[in-house]
């Protein structure tokens, strides 16, 4: 068998983990996208309707995804890192796990994507579809990057809300004026709300949520490679 | 005690090893001198033990040995076949017996008939074969660091680096432990056995005490 799909057996086998990467994404977007309306023209926002329920899609395939991403990489760090310097090297094991956690993100995104397409019609649900992915994979590279530099689960668990909430309040239409450097998610955000409303997403739009997702997945694996590298 | 140093080249040559941790901000940074010149070197064919008192710094000089740690100065040689067996297990809590040893047959390159006969065997040694298809996290904290120990010896390494190896054990797996170091150094192995406890003395070629940062030799 594959690392890619031991290490994959290895995150199945949690079956409250599972039900949870389901359930909040989808509880969230139900539910709390109401609230964003409001909480957007508090800060001075225009987030509004269904633009409003597709960014919370995006969101909570990000938090979930971020969450999962620090403590997959946190919690087995000791053992990646024994399995790298008996030789498989860190490059690998950082492939692998990070392969094997892609497939928690897909989970996440496809729950919150499912429930986006039951609570609005969203015009171009592909689009809408690898917006929702985007954002997840964006942020289990974000918890991965966090997990394999802070093992520490509390801190390196607030490191990842503390971006996740400068990102998704700095996030178009949340509040006034352009996002700021830190609004990692702008692009993805951008295509989701342009599917809602069945605008086209030009293609060099998708160039950047492809940079910036793709970009993000080899900085966490560079430094997990980095951290778990021998130091002899 | 069974002999001196061999006249063959050793497997592990540490020479003036210095290592401090750094802790604090910046503005009031404080270090602490671990190793300050920890020098030793392990034969072919050895069992040398390690000791010190708690916090003297045995787990850093084997962290530093196997790669898991940097050092600030100092050299070393060590083979490229070698098998650490930490003082923590540092398993996959999910994973299965089977599937870590899966996972290390890999790291190790081994071809399937070797992997599965060395399984096998250090699975009979170490009395849990039947915990073969459990999990990590089913298994008692002695049946957790036989497996831990296993995965160190499953590719049969020349030199083998034992951390506080038979925490956990019954007195029947302790006592199985000094025949399996025994076979393996009679095999050539050289072996680094830490511990703050060493109550089999007789069974060793020799004895380091670190302390201070530094390794005497103390029998």
């Amino acid at each position: 068998m594959t690392r890619t799909a031991v290490f994959a057996r290895e995150q199945l086998r949690a079956p409250f983990t599972l039900a949870l990467l389901v359930v909040i994404p989808a509880l969230f977007v139900v539910s709390a996208a109401g609230a964003l309306n409001d909480f957007a023209s508090a800060l001075g926002g225009s987030l509004a309707g269904d633009a409003a329920v597709g960014l919370s899609a995006g969101w909570a395939a990000a938090f979930i995804s971020g969450a999962l991403g620090f403590f997959q990489a946190a919690s087995s760090r000791g053992a990646d890192r024994r399995l790298a310097l008996a030789g498989l090297g860190p490059a690998r094991v950082a492939l692998s796990r990070i392969a094997a956690s892609v497939g928690l993100a897909f989970i996440a995104a496809a729950a919150a994507f499912v429930a986006l397409l039951l609570r609005v019609d969203v015009a171009h649900p592909l689009h809408a579809g690898i917006a929702v992915l985007a954002f997840a994979l964006l942020y289990l590279a974000i918890g991965v990057l966090v997990g394999s530099l802070v093992s520490a689960p509390l801190e390196g668990s607030l490191l990842v809300v503390f971006v996740f909430l400068l990102d998704a309040f700095s996030g178009p239409g949340m509040s006034g004026g352009s996002p700021p450097p830190w609004a990692v998610s702008q692009k993805a955000a951008d295509v989701l709300i342009a599917a809602g409303t069945g605008t086209d997403t030009p293609t060099d739009e998708w160039v950047k949520v492809a940079v910036v997702t793709g970009g993000a997945l080899v900085a966490a694996f560079l430094v997990f490679v980095a951290s778990a590298r021998s130091r002899a | 005690m069974t002999g001196t140093a061999t006249t063959t080249s050793p497997v592990l040559t540490v020479t003036d090893v210095t290592k401090a941790f750094r802790f604090g901000p910046p503005w009031r940074r404080q270090r602490i001198d671990v190793l300050r010149g920890a020098s030793l070197e392990v034969g072919p064919g050895e069992l040398v033990g390690l000791v010190g008192e708690n916090g003297s710094g045995k787990s850093t000089l084997m962290q530093i040995i196997v790669g898991l740690l940097g050092h600030d100065g100092g050299t070393m040689t060590a083979p490229a076949r070698l098998g650490y067996c930490p003082q923590q297990p540092l398993l996959w809590e999910k994973l299965t017996v089977a599937e870590h040893f899966e996972l290390f047959n890999q790291a190790y390159r081994l071809d399937d008939a070797t992997a599965a006969s060395a399984r096998d065997g250090l699975l009979d040694e170490l009395g849990f074969a039947k915990y073969l298809d459990y999990r990590v996290e089913a298994l008692s904290g002695g049946t957790r660091q036989k497996l831990n120990l296993a995965l160190a010896l499953v590719h049969r390494p020349e030199l083998l680096l034992l951390d506080e190896p038979y925490a956990g054990f019954d007195w029947e797996t302790y006592l199985r432990f000094w025949e399996m170091a025994e076979r393996r150094r009679e095999e050539g192995m050289g072996i680094l056995i830490v511990s703050h406890l060493l109550a089999e003395r007789d069974r060793l070629t020799r004895i380091y005490e670190l302390r201070d940062g530094r390794c005497e030799v103390i029998s």
